[in-house]
């Protein structure tokens, strides 16, 4: 089979990186074994039930879910995983590192190519970057980088924890298209049309029962 | 967003495709697309491999490959929206009440 785009390639190695590197509230080890479980929960032929937490520990729960069963997740468990003590900051940390991840195993999967391999752990302790302000927001559960509901949820999800939130939209920019380009409804790479991609977009999101 | 676009593009979208993965939604190479979107989001990795096949055979290498991006674009969107409990304002969710009911999508627990 051909190559991917560069540009998609290099992305999904970045991706990768930044995975493998401390974060806001875990170290690199901690952040790859939240990869390492979301893809494993998105690969496995036998998952186990949504309800069932099969690690004990909350990041870890949180990542299977995601990886696995996101459709399922209420805003009663955030709750209540929030409750148990996990700061909503690292739940948002938690998020990013999965959606770092699955897309770039998906991407493979789909395409036919080889499922990549995580890369080792960079030494250094977590570096607590995260949003100068935070506020409450009524479209999300999770806090975001105030000022809250001015940008559309999905936009401001990850926005308290900047790193995170950097990484999905430079992901989204190569695998879907760039804030700038979805602006002009006919944009396109040349391949699928701007319908063949909400096409494929609608249809994937609804396997996924996803809501949004 | 598809209803959308199609319209913008001067083709008109076909949700039975999105709702129940049936027709081509009116688009080239829309039945392929929709077969390797329900392999993708399936576990059977042979129907994949007939599914990728068929969108190459189809559509090309680099339709392919920009059709799988897609596809793990909204496997990393749909867990940013259900992860942080995403919403539409409430205006909007009202305009979206129609397109909600074609897809079912009242029933699905993240709209809880």
């Amino acid at each position: 089979m051909g190559a991917p785009r560069a540009d998609l390639l290099a992305v999904h190695v970045a991706s990768l990186q930044h995975v493998a590197a401390p974060g806001a509230a875990f170290t690199a080890a901690q952040r790859l074994r939240i990869a390492s479980v979301a893809c494993d929960a998105y690969l496995t032929m036998d998952p186990s039930p949504p309800w069932v937490r099969p690690f004990g520990e909350a990041a870890l729960d949180v990542a299977y879910r995601l990886g696995r069963h996101a459709g399922t997740i209420t805003q009663q468990w955030y709750e209540q995983i929030i409750t148990e003590g996990m700061h909503p900051l690292e739940w948002v940390e938690v998020v990013g590192i999965v959606v770092a991840t699955v897309p770039v195993v998906a991407f493979a999967r789909a395409a036919g190519l080889p499922l990549p391999v995580l890369p080792p752990p960079a030494p250094g302790a977590p570096h607590g970057r995260v949003a100068d302000e935070l506020a409450p927001a009524t479209l999300n559960w999770v806090p975001v980088a105030a000022p809250a509901d001015t940008t559309a949820s999905v936009v401001q999800a990850l926005s308290a924890v900047p790193d995170e939130w950097d990484n999905l939209w430079q992901l989204a920019a190569a695998q879907y298209m760039s804030d700038a380009q979805m602006v002009d409804p006919l944009w396109n790479r040349g391949t699928l049309s701007r319908p063949q991609m909400e096409l494929a977009a609608g249809r994937i999101s609804r396997i996924r029962e996803c809501f949004f | 967003m598809l209803s959308w676009s199609s319209t913008e593009a001067g083709a008109t979208a076909d949700l039975a495709a999105i709702a129940e993965g049936a027709g081509d939604g009116g688009l080239p190479f829309g039945a392929e697309l929709v077969a390797f979107a329900d392999a993708v989001g399936g576990l059977d990795d042979e129907v994949l491999v007939f599914a990728r096949e068929r969108l190459r055979a189809a559509a090309g290498e680099a339709f392919l490959i920009d059709a799988a991006a897609v596809l793990a674009n909204f496997e990393m969107m749909t867990r940013v929206a259900d992860g942080t409990g995403a919403r539409f304002p409430a205006e909007t969710a009202a305009h979206r009440a129609a397109l909600d009911d074609r897809l079912d999508i009242g029933r699905f627990t993240s709209a809880r």
